[in-house]
């Protein structure tokens, strides 16, 4: 490979991200129509910005990186990788744009999604709340709660969960589940337990 | 699921030329879970070749592609036929949003399989980012001694044990696309499945006869 390494390291971690943030966007798109949560749906359009940006980036630094005639071949395949990435978020948009609209998401979609009556929820881990330090695993919210962690914020990043995510005091969680769920993980995350 | 509603709506014919799309009444939740399944089934598949640089299944790709666009066809005359006011029609808007959201994906997914037709090149970067990603994928072949041989999908249970879905089987040169639960697996089969990486690796151990159950995680 002709390219400088540092370019190629970065090639790879932003195409990482940019796979990752599409699908995530795309389950996060799905949640907010089979919630009807504009907050969810707010979300989705602001990581569309995101991508946009990073899409461009990555394609800035692929095209900047003073590859040989013979590679240009490959880093086509690599740019249009990042536009199939891009076009899976703008997707994601589509179907959040639903719900920002204020047009009700027709029932059928529900059904198609999942058949539930849940909401969604938004909370700010506390210094002190028991979460703090723990793994998702060890956090046991769906067997505490019965809320299903959809994404974490932190800062201006997104994660999304996984069963060795540690939870950090500030977090904002955002999960789904039923009425009375939602107030346990507030107390939860809140430390009024 | 697939095999059901193409069979019900005569799909899967050339993918040259169109199709005359007759109107059929299959229900709309049916038309839009199948949508959005193999739209998402699709661009695993599509990354799979990529990755290993498969032309037939980037050809699997674009025939699922054509299938979609019949749906997708088939999904906004139904909407049109349910509207009878302003209100009806504003609430299928959802709906068919939602429809062509999929295509859109489908569409993305198909451009990705034409990358590997058309030998444009995967660069090595690409190999090196999907080994980082959340979702891993993996290519693996079922040898004499896995536990795999002659269990059906089903019974292996790999996504409620270790997260790992089959995405597609390949045996000698025919190709089983989002396997059923009832589909036998077979020795010297190719098996190509994503999850996340510690199930990846279970599987893969599995499949080479290498363990000799999953541990649950």
């Amino acid at each position: 490979m002709t390219i400088p390494k540092k370019i190629s390291e970065q090639l790879v971690k932003k195409l990482v991200e940019l796979k990752d943030t599409s699908e995530l966007m795309l389950d996060l798109a799905y949640s907010a129509l089979l919630l009807n949560s504009k907050e969810l749906a707010e979300e989705v359009e602001e990581l569309e910005e995101h991508v946009d940006d990073l899409h461009t980036e990555f394609e800035l630094l692929a095209l900047r990186s003073g590859f040989s005639p013979k590679e240009s071949k490959d880093f086509l395949g690599l740019i249009r990788l990042g536009v199939v990435t891009e076009a899976i978020a703008d997707a994601a948009a589509q179907i959040a744009e639903v719900v920002l609209r204020g047009i009700k998401p027709h029932p059928v979609l529900k059904m198609v999604i999942e058949e539930a009556d849940e909401t969604v929820t938004r909370v700010q881990v506390a210094e002190d709340s028991p979460l703090v330090g723990k793994t998702l695993r060890e956090a046991e919210i769906p067997e505490k709660t019965g809320m299903w962690v959809l994404v974490i914020r932190r800062g201006n990043k997104w994660i999304r969960p996984r069963p060795n995510t540690k939870i950090q005091a500030g977090d904002i969680i955002i999960a789904s589940g039923y009425a009375e769920g939602e107030e346990d993980l507030t107390k939860l995350a809140t430390a009024q337990i | 699921m697939r095999g059901r509603l193409a069979l019900k709506l005569g799909a899967s014919k050339s993918m040259t030329e169109f199709e005359k799309v007759e109107y059929k009444p299959v229900s709309v939740r049916e038309l839009l879970t199948e949508m959005k399944d193999i739209s998402e089934l699709m661009i695993d598949l599509a990354y799979s070749a990529a990755l290993f640089h498969s032309k037939e299944l980037a050809e699997e790709v674009l025939e699922l592609e054509s299938y979609i666009d019949n749906l997708v066809y088939l999904l906004n005359m139904h909407a049109m036929l349910a509207a009878r006011d302003a209100e009806d029609a504003e609430a299928l808007l959802s709906v068919t949003v939602v429809a062509n959201a999929a295509d859109k994906i489908s569409d993305a997914a198909a451009d990705m399989a034409a990358i590997v037709l058309k030998d444009i090149g995967v660069h090595p970067l690409i190999r090196e980012a999907f080994q980082k990603v959340e979702e891993h994928l993996t290519r693996v072949k079922v040898e004499p001694n896995s536990f795999f041989v002659d269990k059906t999908v089903g019974e292996l249970k790999l996504a409620p044990t270790i997260g790992v879905d089959i995405i597609a089987i390949r045996r000698g040169k025919k190709w089983i696309i989002d396997p059923e639960d009832e589909e036998v697996i077979r020795e010297g089969d190719v098996l190509i499945a994503r999850g996340a990486s510690s199930g990846i690796e279970e599987f893969e151990e599995a499949a080479e006869g290498k363990i000799e159950k999953l541990e649950e995680e």
